[in-house]
């Protein structure tokens, strides 16, 4: 890659980014219906994934005292995964669901076939609980 | 207390209420992969409660300081008072880094988010890599 591009690292510079296919590569990795690994959480229990083209929704179901709370449906940036585990390179999603009182960032891809799901939870009401990160891994149901 | 599921729903005490404890964070943070081509080493810092962070990138002809950035704290859970994650934005104008960090056991897992706003036609893209603190014990 020419070096006449701007870059903060040399990663800015990887070849790779100038194919527009690395951000939709084998995204069928990702799409479908995830169901959380462990039976006991008390986060995400389910997460979906669509794609339309280059466009990506995501959305989830919570696990709530009374019942499943929605994650209602949300856009999804994608971005090339270039430097997974094993040389695997498929497309990463990053969505972030606003819910007012607060808003949860994620950070989804797959290794080796496992969906890893890691939430940046920000809370924006005045219920002094902490902003606090978790992760949560699923396998796919379909 | 609203909540999106369980784990969100906790009991605060308004007396407990104090200042996150940061001592997992300050320190040098070096790059577990030698052959890295992203980021070399971050130095986090400790100011008056407050957390800040100082890049160095692998660069074709050396490290590049990416100067400091303000840095958001987040635990591992509601009800905790203890730092456990990070994450915080770099924005060069051409593009924009946006970093979330996870620490355990001494490991800190950090994810970039790499945006480009100029016309060079890169795709964005993702990274996941991992740093140790420098400690100096063994």
């Amino acid at each position: 890659m020419s070096q006449t591009f701007e870059f903060k690292q040399s990663s800015h510079l990887h070849p790779a980014l100038l194919d527009p296919a690395a951000k939709t590569l084998d995204a069928d990795k990702l799409t479908g219906r995830w169901v959380n690994t462990n039976t006991e959480t008390q986060g995400l229990a389910e997460f979906v994934i669509e794609q339309d083209g280059e466009r990506f929704s995501v959305s989830g179901v919570g696990v709530g005292a009374d019942g499943p709370i929605d994650w209602p449906m949300t856009s999804a940036t994608p971005l090339a995964n270039l430097e997974e585990e094993a040389g695997q390179r498929a497309v990463a999603l990053a969505a972030t669901f606003a819910f007012g009182f607060m808003r949860a960032e994620t950070q989804i891809r797959v290794n080796k076939g496992v969906l890893v799901i890691v939430v940046f939870h920000t809370f924006l009401d005045d219920s002094r609980r902490s902003n606090y990160v978790n992760r949560e891994f699923f396998y796919r149901q379909d | 207390m609203q909540f999106a599921q369980i784990c969100d729903r906790v009991e605060t005490d308004a007396s407990a209420a104090g200042p996150i404890n940061l001592s997992a964070f300050p320190g040098i943070w070096v790059n577990s992969n030698p052959d890295t081509n992203g980021i070399a080493r971050m130095v986090m810092s400790e100011s008056d409660g407050n957390l800040s962070l100082q890049v160095y990138a692998i660069g074709p002809d050396g490290l590049i300081d990416w100067g400091t950035a303000d840095v958001s704290v987040f635990t591992s859970k509601p009800s905790s008072r203890v730092g456990a994650g990070f994450t915080c934005l770099y924005d060069f104008g051409f593009a924009q880094t946006r970093l979330q960090g996870m620490i355990a056991k001494g490991l800190l897992v950090l994810a970039q988010f790499h945006r480009f706003k100029d016309d060079s036609k890169r795709v964005d893209y993702f990274v996941r890599e991992y740093f140790a603190l420098a400690h100096g014990r063994y």
